[in-house]
């Protein structure tokens, strides 16, 4: 019998870790006033999912399903598409440079760079539908800079959690928990 | 690891940022060449009763107070300016009465919200504009049936007074 790329087991972690995205956007709350600053705490989610499922694509159904959950939730100002694809691009580019960098998220270089790049591809599709709805241009002359930095700021943040994270449950000898499991 | 592979994914970042910083400087140049002088990128334009009065410029918000409420849907901050000072900076009070009607547009959402000048001239209300993650400015408020996140007016572009 042909075998499917995820287990049962995997897929129940990711629907957890995806679900958890969707929590950490509605209950967490930073008094930060900077875009992007929920990042923090999604990306890190993000990684910590694609390294106990340690599988190219594994960030990607974190993304495409906490996408399906946060759009029917009615999260974001866009609407259900924009929330969908900002969602899910974050986690399909995650994989994509964790993918480039040899997939190992328990190195904090990869982990940042990998949550960084994710959460500026959110920015970017919430940049380009206001580019296709004909938004009008920043108020503040470097509003879109600024906001673009707490998006790559943020993320790298996460991306650090992430690592942390990994480190703690590394410890704690999850990961050998998890091997029996498998 | 492969020190390539991190530039690349580096030089991958900085493209993404210098294609959207391009296009918005390239926005800004196209509508700095069709607007009057006396609109700059960006600005609101305020309309009274038909006639362009003036345009709200980002260099005015230093003459006006900060404000800012937690919302009580999702409990984040709404941090701006009162809609109230945005109008009385280039109206004067004397012009307006309780029943001066201010709407505030956006034509790319293609919402509108129309409220009288006593409601926005009450502070306890927060009628203001919170600035988007974009930068461009969105009407919030805490007044009963216009304090949700769907009902408020993202990407405002214009202002229009009526006596």
């Amino acid at each position: 019998m042909k075998k499917n790329y995820f287990s049962t087991f995997q897929l129940i972690l990711l629907a957890l870790f995806s679900a958890l995205v969707v929590v950490a956007k509605i209950a967490l709350r930073t008094p930060i006033q900077l875009s992007g600053h929920s990042g923090i705490f999604w990306m890190a989610i993000v990684i910590v999912g694609a390294q106990v499922v340690p599988k190219p694509g594994a960030a990607s159904m974190i993304g495409i399903t906490s996408g399906l959950l946060a759009s029917f939730l009615g999260l974001g100002d866009f609407g259900m598409l924009d929330t969908f694809l900002s969602y899910a691009l974050l986690g399909i580019v995650t994989d994509l440079v964790l993918w480039i960098l040899g997939g190992n998220a328990e190195n904090v270089v990869v982990a940042v760079l990998a949550a960084t790049l994710g959460h500026t591809a959110k920015f970017v599709v919430k940049w380009i539908f206001g580019l296709v709805m004909d938004a009008p241009i920043g108020f503040v002359a470097l509003g879109l800079l600024k906001a673009i930095i707490g998006y790559i700021v943020f993320g790298a943040l996460g991306g650090f959690l992430g690592w942390l994270t990994l480190k703690a449950l590394r410890k704690a000898g999850f990961f050998a928990y998890l091997a029996e499991k498998r | 690891m492969d020190k390539k592979r991190i530039l690349y994914v580096l030089l991958g970042l900085v493209a993404i940022v210098s294609v959207m910083l391009g296009v918005d400087f390239w926005q800004r140049q196209q509508a700095a060449a069709l607007a009057p002088a006396d609109m700059p990128p960006g600005s609101i334009p305020i309309f009274m009763d038909g006639k362009f009065v003036a345009s709200f410029i980002p260099d005015d918000l230093a003459q006006l107070a900060d404000a800012s409420f937690v919302d009580a849907e999702e409990g984040k901050t709404q941090e701006g300016w009162l809609l109230r000072d945005v109008i009385l900076l280039y109206i004067k009070e004397s012009k307006l009465k309780d029943d001066t009607q201010i709407t505030v547009l956006s034509s790319s959402r293609e919402k509108a919200k129309s409220l009288a000048w006593v409601e926005v001239n009450a502070e306890d209300n927060m009628v203001m504009f919170d600035l988007s993650g974009r930068g461009t400015l969105k009407l919030v408020s805490k007044i009963p049936g216009f304090d949700l996140r769907d009902l408020w007016i993202q990407d405002v572009d214009k202002i229009e007074v009526v006596r």
